[in-house]
């Protein structure tokens, strides 16, 4: 490729392809270069929503908030549609223990700004009429979005092709390449070398495999979850459901419920979508890079939903399919330069927030490599709390 | 092949997917049969591609001059047909 790019981006997810049209969108020239299709990995293997009520309360729901409002001005500055829509999402609560845990987490969001209310049961069946008869209640989350993450990727790619962006699909990065001062000046692919003085990692689960070229140590591992699709239904779950157990099982282990769903750690959340199916997850677990489900798995996340929703009993399933999540010990992604070699940005680890924090990532990462201050703190995510580990230190 | 199908005709009855979508989404890059299901929905209802799969690949190897080898499957999924999630949650070995 004869061609001087600003930037190349490595990945086409909803990360990478976020990160090409923000770049483009300041200005810059950008070859964005996937392995496979565009939204050919986690990003089409995932559910559909952008939660604040899967996050922590602090800097992890201010950045989910952000990338919200991001994706609401995204709907109307792309032309294509993601189907984005905001309706909310409740949790569900098992037993008065987790009630009062889930007030205090209430409460927490509360206290930072967020919309946030507790529903007793009655309040709860009113949103929701098929959940099981004996649960206690839980609450609502009012920001909460729906969308659709490959047509989301599409949109990106879609806008700014051939304005500033090219796409090669099916194109394989073999290598980064350092000019004599260390810093990037380029790849090569299996299907040529690319030119630019920029580079940015958004291989989600392959990411650490990118960092490996640059001897860069990066601790990113594929953590797997399934998600099981019913048959077009009449409409019986209105918006995103999920346990309050799946909070739990996010940023910790050994949650106590159902012995067999304790074994795979799996937790119910579920979801209408656009095709009048429900999608139903899900699971959390360290199988290796995978896209072959478990049948333990699928069974035990069948069980859940029961418990949840009786209704599901005679309904059926279609198919199940597996993602990689791009998980770090931390629960938090790196969108960051890296200082030991100028010109090489990360933008991964997102685990299972690669979809909801794309919008406001891709913001980030194209301020930073236009060399302007990030629009907030991102501190939190910089590469240097790896600064002195591995084999680069 | 000889034949070359109309753009009007379906292809992926479950998802309602017609031959000119096909062709479209490999206009805008698709190469193999997941590329297709991706950008279309083709093979992703309830037969799970038993119907179309056949013939996106007969389109892709059209379009593209692909080899038989080269146009790709669907990837298998389980259940490998509809199954109530009551079986699927019933009777487990714990």
């Amino acid at each position: 490729m004869s061609k001087v790019y600003d930037v190349i981006v490595i990945g086409a997810g909803a990360v990478g392809t976020s990160c090409a049209y923000h770049l483009v969108k300041k200005g810059m020239s950008v070859a964005l270069i996937d392995m496979r299709d565009i939204a050919r990995g986690s990003s089409s293997h995932c559910d559909a929503a952008a939660l604040l009520s899967d996050k922590q309360p602090g800097v992890d729901v201010a950045l989910g908030y952000d990338s919200i409002r991001r994706f609401l001005e995204l709907q109307e500055e792309l032309s294509n549609p993601f189907d984005l829509e905001q309706g909310g999402s409740l949790t569900v609560c098992e037993t008065e223990a987790q009630m009062e845990l889930g007030a205090e987490y209430v409460k927490a969001m509360q206290a930072d700004g967020y919309d946030f209310q507790m529903l007793d049961k009655y309040e709860m069946k009113q949103k929701e009429p098929f959940l099981a008869d004996d649960l206690p209640g839980g609450f609502w989350s009012s920001a909460c979005c729906s969308l659709s993450p490959f047509k989301l990727c599409f949109a990106f790619v879609d806008e700014v092709k051939g304005k500033g962006l090219d796409v090669f699909i099916h194109t394989k990065v073999t290598d980064i390449l350092l000019d004599d001062k260390g810093a990037v000046c380029g790849v090569d692919t299996d299907q040529g070398r690319f030119t630019a003085k920029n580079v940015v990692n958004c291989a989600g689960v392959w990411s650490g495999k990118v960092c490996d070229f640059l001897g860069l140590y990066f601790p990113v591992e594929p953590r797997n979850g399934i998600i099981l699709v019913s048959s077009q239904t009449a409409p019986m779950c209105h918006q995103k459901v999920q346990e309050y157990g799946y909070l739990i099982t996010k940023f910790q282990t050994g949650f106590k419920q159902d012995p067999l769903v304790e074994k795979y750690n799996v937790t119910m959340n579920i979801e209408p979508t656009e095709g009048n199916n429900v999608i139903i997850g899900g699971s959390r677990n360290f199988t290796g890079f995978t896209e072959v489900a478990d049948i333990n798995v699928i069974r035990a996340i069948a069980r859940r939903a029961i418990r949840f929703f009786p209704i599901l009993k005679d309904m059926n399933c279609v198919r199940a399919y597996q993602g990689m999540r791009p998980y770090m010990a931390e629960h938090l992604p790196v969108i960051s330069a890296v200082d030991e070699v100028p010109g090489f940005f990360i933008a991964a680890g997102h685990e299972g927030d690669g979809i909801a924090l794309a919008p406001v990532t891709g913001q980030l990462i194209s301020e930073l490599v236009a060399g302007e201050k990030p629009h907030k703190d991102i501190s939190e995510y910089s590469y240097s709390r790896y600064k002195g580990k591995g084999p680069k230190a | 092949m000889a034949e070359r199908f109309d753009d009007d005709m379906l292809v992926c009855r479950c998802e309602e997917v017609t031959v000119g979508q096909v062709r479209e989404a490999i206009r805008r890059g698709a190469c193999d049969v997941t590329d297709v299901k991706l950008r279309t929905r083709a093979g992703m209802g309830l037969c799970q591609g038993r119907t179309c799969e056949a013939l996106v690949q007969a389109i892709l190897r059209q379009e593209l001059g692909l080899p038989a080898d080269k146009t790709g499957y669907s990837t298998p999924r389980t259940p490998q047909r509809p199954v109530s999630f009551g079986t699927l949650g019933g009777d487990i070995d714990e």
